[in-house]
């Protein structure tokens, strides 16, 4: 089953573009990245799934409820962690995780204080005197209390340190192995590599690609570097279908996802001083991906 | 707890101690104004300047506040002349602002991101937020009431009123402020980010109120008054027919309704930026 499915969903602020013909499935018990630079639509996108927005055109469905129409029934199973935490700021952070669970008619006091400890959040401190980090521990806390059956989660990480990160993750890998379906959004791939196993890439608010993290890596797609005897312009071996290439002098990077030999071949006559050929990061992979629409824009 | 009553204690809880400042503020405010009165009558002050106010210019402005030098020689007629000026006009600015606030702040103040992502509908947010508005609407009120009956009663001296007239009196002016209520909370959804809720809903009611005050100041703008809900509230409470009459009834309780309905119209289909 789809834990969230959408078709065509788009949502335009008057005449400014958010999501365009937005198209996307996500298994139940996936771990799902979301990646997209900032601006992309990826808000825009949770924001809609939630019922803050409503869709231009376009639908949307979560356990197979529809957006619009089932969404106070949808939200009793999901978790939302909001990437800038705004909170009641004369609440304490104890009086808000009640007021937050009073939404959900289970109990989630045992939870709240298992979880208050992991994260060493202060339950009596006013949310007004809490930094950045402090609030996010509170998002955190209360998109899982009620023990969601999916959790969205928008940039989780950020104005989190290192530590809480690495523990903020093993909560996820726990909540998933439950049988949680998690959907991260994240403007860094490394971010979300370690985690997920499907990611979607969204930009300027399209979808550009929804690739297996394994997939990604095995495209064959290949770093390569060539370190020539004389100066070399960027178009040197343009012809076998090298991107985003750039040169520096003697030495020329692209990626390259095209056969070995015809490389070997193109090469062969030049005066060739050193050969790298390398994996890509995921980052590279990702970058990769967002040039080569570009060019296919312009073309 | 249900969803509905989880926001509505809420709210209560947030707005408690503006409710309670707000109170004591208009309540203190109206003992001293009877004290005023008797200091007044005492002194027979108003008597001997009852020649200055009645020549044409200071009849006039005397008018326009509603009033003449009758009515504020007798304790209801002072009561209702001072209190249009202070108590009505304050509780309409604390009726106005909080049902400006209640629904709007969530928004400007992005909270509203928690709160709609928690399983709840638009219109339970509304219907909640609606209940402890008026909640606290209806508290001021009745102690406005009491406040003022034991003013009255205190300061009276050998002035004379129908307690059935203060509570006529009494019943307008709430309707008055909830009718400016309605119109915060339906406003507070017009209003543009980044621009200031308070000012434009202080605009609003001070702009009514002088609508109502320059409509008295001639017969020939009389008309021209009823742009303003102020219009609708008859403080010739010395008149002996004086009573409660249904088409101002209606009129208050008609624009509250519809501007009601408005919203939950509105805020149903909003979109909620954040």
């Amino acid at each position: 089953m789809n834990v969230i499915e959408t078709k065509g969903l788009t949502k335009y602020y008057r005449n400014d573009r958010g999501i365009i013909d937005l198209s996307l499935k996500i298994e139940a018990g996936e771990i799902f990245g979301f990646i997209g630079p900032n601006g992309a639509g990826k808000s825009t996108t949770i924001r809609t799934l939630l019922g803050l927005i409503f869709p231009t055109s376009g639908s949307g469905r979560i356990f197979g409820m529809d957006i619009v129409k089932q969404t106070k029934e949808i939200k009793k199973h999901v978790g939302y962690m909001p990437s800038e935490v705004n909170y009641y700021e004369k609440m304490d952070v104890c009086e808000l995780l009640g007021y937050s669970a009073n939404f959900y008619h289970t109990d989630c006091e045992s939870r709240i204080k298992e979880l208050a400890e992991v994260f060493a959040l202060d339950l009596s401190r006013k949310i007004v005197d809490l930094s950045r980090g402090n609030r996010k521990k509170i998002s955190i806390l209360q998109s899982l209390i009620h023990q969601p059956r999916l959790l969205i989660l928008d940039e989780p990480t950020s104005g989190l340190d290192p530590l809480m990160q690495a523990k903020f993750f093993d909560i996820l890998k726990e909540e998933n192995s439950r049988g949680t379906t998690i959907f991260l959004s994240s403007h860094t791939l490394s971010e979300v590599q370690k985690m997920c196993r499907r990611v979607g890439i969204i930009k300027e608010g399209k979808i550009i690609a929804v690739e297996d993290i394994e997939s990604l890596r095995k495209k064959q797609l290949r770093k390569i570097q060539i370190e020539f005897a004389h100066p070399v312009e960027s178009n040197e071996i343009k012809c076998i279908g090298a991107t985003a290439s750039q040169a520096d002098r003697n030495i020329l990077i692209f990626m390259f996802s095209g056969k070995m030999n015809d490389l070997l071949q193109a090469l062969t006559g030049k005066d060739v001083k050193d050969l790298i050929i390398e994996e890509p990061s995921l980052e590279e992979i990702f970058m990769h991906y967002y040039s080569e629409e570009e060019h296919n824009e312009k073309a | 707890m249900k969803t509905t009553t989880n926001i509505y204690f809420k709210e209560l809880k947030r707005y408690r101690n503006s409710f309670i400042a707000w109170s004591i503020s208009i309540s203190l405010l109206i003992l001293m104004e009877t004290a005023f009165y008797r200091f007044f009558m005492k002194g027979d002050i108003l008597k001997l300047m009852k020649g200055f106010l009645e020549n044409p210019i200071m009849k006039n402005m005397v008018r326009a506040f509603g009033t003449n030098v009758d009515m504020l020689t007798n304790v209801l007629g002072y009561y209702a002349t001072r209190n249009a000026i202070y108590i009505i006009l304050l509780g309409t600015f604390f009726s106005i602002m909080l049902a400006g606030k209640i629904l709007a702040l969530e928004e400007r103040e992005k909270t509203a991101e928690f709160l709609l992502t928690k399983p709840v509908t638009r219109l339970e947010i509304v219907w909640s937020k609606l209940a402890a508005f008026l909640t606290y609407l209806l508290l001021l009120n009745v102690i406005i009431l009491s406040i003022g009956f034991i003013g009255l009663e205190i300061f009276k001296g050998d002035s004379d009123y129908r307690p059935v007239a203060f509570l006529i009196y009494s019943f307008y002016s709430f309707l008055l402020m909830l009718t400016f209520g309605a119109i915060g909370l339906f406003l507070s959804l017009l209003i543009k980010r980044g621009r200031s809720i308070t000012n434009m809903l202080i605009g609003v009611v001070f702009g009514g109120f002088f609508i109502d005050v320059l409509s008295k100041v001639t017969v020939s703008t009389d008309k021209f008054g009823y742009l303003s809900p102020f219009k609708f509230v008859d403080a010739g409470v010395l008149r002996p027919d004086y009573s409660l009459e249904w088409w101002r009834v209606l009129y208050f309780l008609g624009l509250s309704l519809v501007l009601i309905t408005l919203t939950f119209v509105i805020y149903k289909k909003k979109d909620i930026l954040i």
